[in-house]
């Protein structure tokens, strides 16, 4: 019996080349989207799984009142204070929520070390496996360090690194452990020092210096609400009776004007995908990207399942005869539906063969789109793959053997078969799918299109083409601002540069430090924007009333101030300038207002800032790590090799020179939506050849059905054109009613996408416009070109046989 | 009205030659039944087929109202035949997705006559033959003598100047073929020419001159003599 089926399987692949290869390519490349989804799936979800801890480990971070955001940085008083007073609280760890990535040093061998401070505990909150020296010992005192498994590799080879002297920013090290980080982990470091406790004490009483991330472990995690509580309560207690007293207000009079804070722990094992903030040195999963990844390709799958369904049933059709003789020479309805089905696991099995094919191949492009290292692997993926199979296989396979299996044998055998209207329906919603589905995806990907296109041209505020930010790193507690002025005047010697001058912040990604400043009553957190003399006006930012700071003025570093357009807009004041507020105690004169400009990616808004010297606050120059640099566009690649020279040369032999354009680097806060929108391209081409071809698929079956209706009308006369339109008019009928099906959810889904970006476009007509046109164009070119072959057949052929 | 000379069809496949028509000489003059009878694979329908305009010669002369039909094209064979010639098949050749009235109402269509004058015309047709009482069933609905009826309505209601029947009575039951011969016998009686394809002599005997064909070839030609008073025997 197989063999049988086997040869007809064969016979039947051999006869129909195109369609049959046409189909599995189509079910491959549809599988190999959902594989694409499921590796990116399974890495996300597989960060912190092997941690035992994730359960009862929770990050505490601090939702902000007055639109300030979410906070993943602490105080240093709250975790001493809340064990204290908590019972229910097990132990907590103060971290950092970052590396610092800074060099150690070993025997002369110097390494670049990704370097986590912590606490003692660390490893009870992150237990990695320990080749050399306990978790427990690892990092006990303030002269320990413990290194990941190829950090000391790097630094010892094969010497055994335990108990060994590294120094690492002036002080020596002993290496009292050597782990290993075997998975995904939300701190992966190359390194852990317990160098943290000189900050925290420092900060012992200071409850408003938010910057340490801090980890509670709870073990019943049912006492999270009580802690949250407790949290609260100490806030209240410590941040807001005290200000509310010195304000000589109650403490709710204060509540009511400043807003408090809302804790909430977060737990480990969600915060990879589902954080509501950024708050691990790893970073968070984009999970809107990841369900949209997913949703895309299973639309994508399901659209080639139905496309296979729709050629095997019209395929049925030219096989109803060989049908019908199996069940005269006596085979049940149950063996028809296992031949069919059998024939779908084969083809799905290539299927399946073809899309790992093409999955390994066009992996290492999919790795750099999304940043990552997927590789195929594990028990976890081959499952998926094996369910992928059966799923394929449920849905493509038993509908059209079932449909196969009803074929009436006298019908079929008397010749006037293949008329029957049976399933036409379920074809016909099929199709009436495909075109939703193919609309959704013309629609959605030029309407990402217009955004990535609007956030490419749009006019930011600042011009930051030629201009170079140079990392300037702290060498020893001397000042820094006198060291840049120093490097300023060296740098300004080299031909080519136009300007030099710096700033505490960032295009793209913020200033360093952000502090609030009051105004009469409007308490407003701006973006601490120090700047060196001339900074605004190298960078082509406008100021639209009063004045930039200045050399002439000895007050603009004393007591000079500048704010954007939207402090402006929150001060309330129509007349800012010469007004006087209160920055942390600091009276500053307001002497301009900046004309607002994109600090952030344009997912943002543009934030509250307040611009001054760097001298006018002392502390400012501990957030100076940038020196701007504008050079010529003559001889550029010379001017900035000279850069590089004096540079590695005078300002730090030890750290490699790094710079960036502050156009492209700002151009990197929307990088990863220019990816989707070449994603979202490359699935346009690929739904829309599926639905094509699915569409030619149908098409072809039902003119064939039809075949007898058209000699009819031949014979009774009707000209071509007039066949052309009856044959196709229920197709663009289709077009039509699967455009409809999509105008709203891709209408709705787009603009929740477009919520992403504070600086978006609206949705026009336009792409809705553009998409039916290009569908209706195709569907018209696919459905006359099958029909015009149609009319050109023998006529005789169907009113005789038929 | 039409004149058949030295008409030859030769069919091939990659081994074989078979020549369905040899030479076939035939003639058909206004207001004449005639019916063509012969063996499977004698040529009669292939005769038909050309005539009616479905099929192409190889060589010979076919002309139709004193046009040459050979060598036109399929565009103006469309038209030649949607507006001098009705069919009327065996297996009746209805559209199922059709109502009867639609059925009947298409080559109107295609004639391009107006709506009204289609409506008219459909409803004068289908009282003659009997189906007014069913213009709004399709055809799968109707027993084999009424959808008979129903494409005989199709054929006429153009008015053709011709009447192509293949095998008319060949699905029928003896009752409802003779209810479809004596519309034939009708129709020649009010003047239609027709050419009818017939294994049955009982049928061949409605027509004035029967046509044996053979091999491709006109074996013989045979005036009937009896003819509508076999009805009224019978």
């Amino acid at each position: 019996m197989l063999r049988n089926w086997i040869h007809i399987f064969l016979y039947n692949i051999k006869k129909n080349k195109l369609f049959t290869s046409l189909n599995i390519l189509g079910l491959s490349i549809g599988i190999s989207g959902l594989i694409f989804a499921i590796l990116y799936w399974n890495d996300e979800h597989a960060y912190n799984t092997w941690n035992p801890e994730k359960e009862h480990v929770y990050q505490v971070i601090n939702k902000m009142g007055d639109d300030l955001g979410y906070w993943y940085t602490n105080v240093a008083p709250l975790g001493p204070m809340l064990k204290e007073t908590t019972p229910d609280l097990e132990s907590y760890c103060y971290a950092n929520t970052w590396y610092f990535n800074e060099i150690v040093t070993y025997k002369g061998k110097k390494e670049f070390v990704k370097i986590l401070d912590s606490q003692d505990r660390f490893f009870k909150y992150f237990p990695f496996d320990f080749m050399l020296g306990t978790a427990a010992s690892a990092i006990s005192d303030e002269s320990s360090i413990a290194l990941s498994e190829t950090t000391a590799h790097r630094l010892f080879g094969d010497e055994n690194p335990l108990n060994m002297q590294v120094q690492y920013s002036g002080r020596t090290l002993v290496v009292r452990g050597v782990y290993k980080i075997q998975e995904k982990s939300a701190f992966a470091p190359e390194a852990v020092t317990n160098l943290i406790g000189n900050d925290l004490k420092q900060n012992q009483d200071s409850w408003g210096n938010f910057n340490k991330g801090l980890w509670l472990k709870i073990n019943d995690p049912s006492k999270v609400p009580v802690i949250e509580k407790a949290i609260s309560d100490l806030y209240f207690e410590h941040r807001i009776k005290p200000s509310a007293k010195e304000e000589g207000i109650s403490p709710e009079e204060y509540v009511e004007k400043y807003g408090s804070i809302t804790p909430i722990l977060e737990p480990l094992a969600t915060a990879r995908l589902h954080s509501v903030t950024d708050g691990y040195p790893e970073g968070k999963g984009n999970y809107q990207f990841l369900i949209i990844m997913v949703s895309l390709s299973v639309l994508i799958l399901l659209l080639s399942i139905v496309n296979y369904i729709n050629l095997a049933t019209a395929n049925a059709i030219k096989r109803a005869k060989e049908v019908g003789v199996r069940k005269i020479v006596g085979a049940t309805k149950i063996n028809i539906v296992w031949q069919f089905i059998f024939e779908t696991v084969i083809i799905s099995w290539f299927s399946i063969l073809l899309a790992l094919v093409l999955v390994e191949i066009t992996l290492p492009y999919y790795n750099e789109f999304l940043g990552k290292e997927l590789i195929i692997y594990g028990s976890q993926f081959y499952l998926q793959i094996l369910l992928i199979l059966l799923v394929v296989i449920a849905l493509a396979g038993i509908f059209p053997a079932i449909y196969v299996s009803n074929f009436e044998t006298l019908k079929v055998l008397r010749g006037n078969f293949g008329r029957s209207k049976s399933g036409i329906w379920l074809r016909n919603g099929m199709l009436v799918l495909q075109f939703a589905i193919a609309s959704f995806f013309i629609v959605g990907s030029y309407i990402v299109y217009q955004q990535v296109q609007y956030m490419a041209n749009k006019d930011l505020g600042f011009r930051g083409s030629q201009i170079l930010e140079i990392n300037l790193r702290r060498v020893g507690d001397v000042g820094i601002f006198n060291r840049y002025e120093t490097i300023k005047q060296e740098i300004k010697k080299i031909k080519g540069v136009v300007q030099v001058s710096t700033g505490a912040f960032s295009f793209g990604e913020g200033a360093r430090s952000s502090s609030s400043f009051q105004y009469h009553d409007i308490g407003i957190q701006g973006q601490n924007m120090a700047i060196d003399f001339g900074m605004l006006e190298m960078m082509n930012i406008d100021i639209m009333e009063g004045r930039d700071i200045s050399m002439k003025f000895a007050s603009d570093t004393i007591n000079a101030m500048l704010v954007n357009e939207t402090a402006a807009k929150l001060m309330n004041e129509p007349d800012l300038i010469g007004k006087e507020v209160d920055w942390n105690d600091h009276a500053l004169n307001i002497i301009g207002v900046v004309k607002d400009f994109n600090l952030f990616g344009l997912q943002e808004d543009v934030p509250p800032m307040a611009f001054f010297h760097f001298k006018t606050i002392d502390w400012m120059e501990y957030n100076l790590d940038k020196v701007f640099v504008k050079v010529s566009t003559q001889n550029m690649d010379e001017t900035i090799g000279q850069i590089e020279k004096l540079w590695t040369a005078k300002v730090n032999t030890e750290y490699p020179f790094a710079y960036d354009f502050v156009d492209k680097k700002f151009a990197r806060t929307y990088e990863e939506y220019i990816k989707q929108k070449n994603l979202f391209s490359l699935l346009n081409i690929i739904v829309i050849l599926i639905s094509l071809f699915g569409l030619f698929a149908l098409a072809s079956y039902s003119i064939e059905r039809r075949m007898k209706g058209i000699a009819i009308r031949k014979t009774l006369g009707a000209d071509t054109n007039r066949l052309l339109k009856e044959l196709s008019k229920q197709y663009v009928v289709f077009c039509v009613i699967g455009f409809v099906m999509a105008l709203f959810p891709a209408y709705f889904l787009l603009n929740t996408w477009l919520e992403n970006f504070a600086f978006r476009i609206s949705i026009s007509f336009i792409p809705f416009m553009i998409g039916f046109v290009v569908l209706l164009v195709l569907t018209l070119a696919v459905v006359l070109s099958r029909a015009y072959q149609a009319t050109r057949v023998d006529v005789l052929k169907y009113l005789k046989y038929e | 009205m039409i004149k058949i000379e030295n008409l030859t069809k030769v069919f091939r496949t990659e081994e074989v030659e078979t020549k369905a028509l040899n030479n076939v000489f035939l003639q058909i003059k206004k207001g004449e039944f005639v019916t063509v009878m012969g063996p499977s694979g004698s040529g009669k329908s292939t005769l038909l087929n050309i005539a009616g305009l479905l099929d192409s010669a190889s060589g010979g002369s076919y002309k139709l109202l004193e046009k040459e039909m050979i060598g036109l094209k399929e565009k103006e064979r469309a038209k030649v035949r949607k507006q001098n010639i009705g069919f009327i098949f065996q297996n009746f050749n209805l559209i199922d997705e059709l109502s009867v009235y639609d059925n009947i109402e298409l080559p109107l269509i295609y004639n391009g006559v107006s709506a009204s004058e289609r409506s008219k015309k459909v409803k004068i047709i289908a009282e003659r033959l009997g189906v007014s009482h069913r213009l709004k069933h399709y055809p799968q609905q109707l027993s084999g003598g009424q959808q008979q009826r129903v494409a005989v309505a199709r054929a006429l209601v153009t008015e053709p100047k011709i009447i192509l029947a293949d095998e008319p009575t060949g699905n029928l039951d003896s009752k409802n073929g003779n209810e479809v011969m004596e519309l034939l016998t009708d129709l020649h009686a009010n003047g239609s020419t027709i050419l009818m394809v017939t294994h049955s002599d009982y049928d061949a005997s409605f027509s004035q001159k029967t046509i044996y064909m053979k091999d491709g070839q006109v074996l013989l030609e045979k005036q009937n003599t009896r003819n509508i008073d076999i009805i009224v025997n019978g």
